[in-house]
């Protein structure tokens, strides 16, 4: 461990500066301890989810989980840009995903994190939409992050699936995703970025420790950590996307992919009431409209039968209105 | 993945030879191509392997480096991985047609590799929060037929195997800046323990029934896949990532079967991994001698 030197400041009067450094492992230690240990009842699930949010797309959706915020769009499908990739006989699934300037906090890693997930949203995208319903032609999906606080991936699932809908675009089903996470025993379900931050920087760097302690005097099981992002079509049961970093024995990964498809049951009531909200709501806009151009019609046909029974000339004369700003 | 013009026909013919567990090659569903694994071939890599599974060929190098640990991770030394689509194995691959697909085997392999459970980043450690030995493991695919994950990462590992680091004699500590005094003698180096490194299996779904290593026309038939890694730790098989590709979705039952089949094959290819490094090894003789020259 580098040891660093407490360096004295003539300036500073006394006072020391640098602390240290960097974060340690034991500091990973001392977050882990400060962290709010999941109870027996996981947490209420209160995401807040809107459809349609913006009138320049045709599909667009907002999600907010947490601290975390998502916007997704959806364009229609247009013609394919690559000819290459023109010999599928399906229709391709481009998804852009981007951080926000002030969305995360380290500036360095955002380039390679917008690829991964842009990458794994287009796969767990591929099942859910009918893909031979657009032959040679793309769909682009854009994700915007407004805020980062965790489950990343699953919040984008969630947040496309409803602007898929919102555009229009016909999927086989409703696609509804979720996290879970496993560290020093504890399960996460849907963890914050504070917990995501312990598996993936420290990459475990106290799991590899603790599992040296215990192989020396008690059990030898390493410690597992890891964690898993499941999309799921809950009509049939599939599973559009099931993906997981870290170590994990196959006893844990099958007991974190069901947590994950248990919460992935009852996100979908939620996003089947929204949409159900927005198409009402659209309903009624479409009834208002309706009904004013209903209005529309009929003033008109009363001009014309006016203008049928009086004439052009007496037409005219009645319904000319008197310049207000011309003297009498 | 590159592309196989397949009928209906020749669809139907595959589908039906997997249900019988009678492959187009004769294979069962169970079974890997025969491998060709030659490792040290390229002298001006620390270390290399080239691996030759029926069709896909594959060449890994690795380069080494020293470099400044992450802050985050003062003990741990740095792995990067760049896969390069030749043109040479595809015509598609031309330009940058083999980007999407080496950037999917970069994401992969790098997943793989992420748990410190998985591969050991201490031992590329050399002086904590200073230095650390960084691994570049350059990957040419030569030649594409198929079930390049698999391929990708056992040549990879058998590369790491063969990898050499140079022994680190002394360090001087002048004002806080360190300088390492390397052996000079070439053959003075140290090795990497590769037990837990992970491999990957990709298990393919063709019909009803889950079978390994598809070659390219399976890969064409098959409606998804799920790529599991393998890594072995005390006798034990770990998960250490997972995703599914190819653009279907799976029943939960489904996918807990292929994990467990592709687990257990992941198991044999380890040990079987590790017996034929051992015959390359005792082959080719680490029978040099000791130092060279009258130097010492």
């Amino acid at each position: 461990m580098l040891r660093v030197t407490q360096t004295k400041n003539a300036l500073l009067d006394g006072a020391t500066i640098a602390e240290d450094l960097y974060t340690t492992p034991k500091d990973c230690e001392e977050g882990f301890e400060s962290l709010e240990l999941p109870g027996k009842n996981p947490k209420k699930l209160s995401p807040l989810l809107r459809a349609g949010v913006l009138t320049t797309v045709r599909g667009s959706a907002y999600m907010e989980y947490g601290n975390t915020k998502v916007m997704a769009i959806v364009a229609p499908p247009h013609e394919l840009m690559r000819a290459t990739a023109r010999r599928m006989n399906m229709g391709v699934i481009n998804c852009f995903v981007n951080f926000a300037a002030f969305a995360t906090g380290e500036l360095e890693s955002v380039p390679e994190r917008e690829k991964h997930l842009g990458s794994m949203l287009s796969k767990a995208l591929e099942p859910v939409v009918c893909r031979t319903e657009f032959l040679n032609f793309q769909l682009d999906i854009r994700v915007l992050i407004l805020d980062d606080d965790g489950c990343l991936l699953s919040t984008a699932i969630n947040c496309c699936g409803v602007a898929l809908v919102e555009c229009g675009i016909s999927t086989y089903d409703l696609v509804t995703a979720s996290t879970a996470c496993i560290y020093r025993d504890n399960v996460f379900l849907n963890p914050t970025a504070k917990e995501e931050e312990l598996l993936r920087k420290h990459r475990g760097g106290h799991a590899l420790a603790g599992s040296e302690n215990s192989s020396s005097t008690t059990t030898g099981a390493p410690q597992e950590h890891g964690l898993i992002t499941t999309a799921s079509m809950d009509t049939f049961d599939q599973l559009a996307q099931c993906q997981q970093c870290g170590y994990l024995s196959p006893g844990t990964y099958v007991k974190l992919l069901d947590y994950t498809l248990a919460i992935n049951k009852s996100l979908r009531q939620i996003i089947r009431r929204v949409l159900t909200a927005r198409i009402k709501e659209q309903h009624e806009l479409d009834v208002r409209e309706k009904a004013e151009s209903a209005l529309e019609d009929q003033r008109l046909a009363e001009i014309i039968e006016r203008l049928g029974r009086q004439g052009l000339d007496e037409f005219i004369q009645s319904t000319i209105k008197e310049d207000p700003f011309v003297k009498r | 993945m590159a592309y196989v013009a397949l009928s209906e026909a020749e669809k139907t013919f595959i589908l039906h030879g997997v249900e019988e567990d009678f492959r187009c090659d004769g294979r069962s569903r169970r079974d890997y191509r025969p491998m060709e694994l030659e490792t040290g071939l390229v002298s001006n890599a620390s270390g290399s392997a080239r691996l030759r599974l029926a069709n896909t060929d594959i060449l890994v190098g690795i380069k080494t480096e020293i470099d400044v640990p992450d802050p985050l991770t003062p003990e741990f030394g740095k792995l990067e991985f760049f896969v390069d689509c030749s043109a040479n194995a595809t015509p598609e691959f031309e330009g940058r047609g083999g980007s999407d697909l080496a950037q999917e085997l970069v994401l992969a392999l790098e997943n793989a590799y992420e748990s410190p459970l998985a591969f050991d980043y201490r031992t590329l450690c050399l002086i904590p929060g200073q230095q650390c030995w960084k691994l570049y493991i350059d990957i040419l695919i030569l030649e594409c037929g198929g079930n390049l994950h698999d391929a990708v990462s056992l040549a990879a590992k058998a590369a790491l195997h063969n990898t050499k680091l140079p022994r680190v004699t002394a360090s001087l500590l002048d004002a806080g800046v360190t300088d390492l005094i390397i052996s000079d003698n070439p053959y003075d180096c140290t090795r990497l323990t590769i037990d837990t490194v992970p491999l990957l299996v990709t298990v393919c779904k063709i019909g009803d029934y889950c079978l390994v290593d598809p070659s390219a026309e399976e890969e064409a038939c098959s409606t998804v896949s799920i790529v599991v890694s393998v890594s072995m730790r005390n006798g034990e098989a770990f998960l250490s990532g997972s995703h599914m590709t190819g653009g279907g979705a799976m029943h939960r039952d489904t996918m807990r079967n292929c994990l467990n089949l592709g687990l257990s094959i992941g198991e044999q290819l380890n040990t079987l991994l590790a017996k034929v490094l051992k015959q390359e090894e005792e082959r080719v003789g680490p029978k040099r001698p000791k130092t060279v020259g009258f130097l010492k």
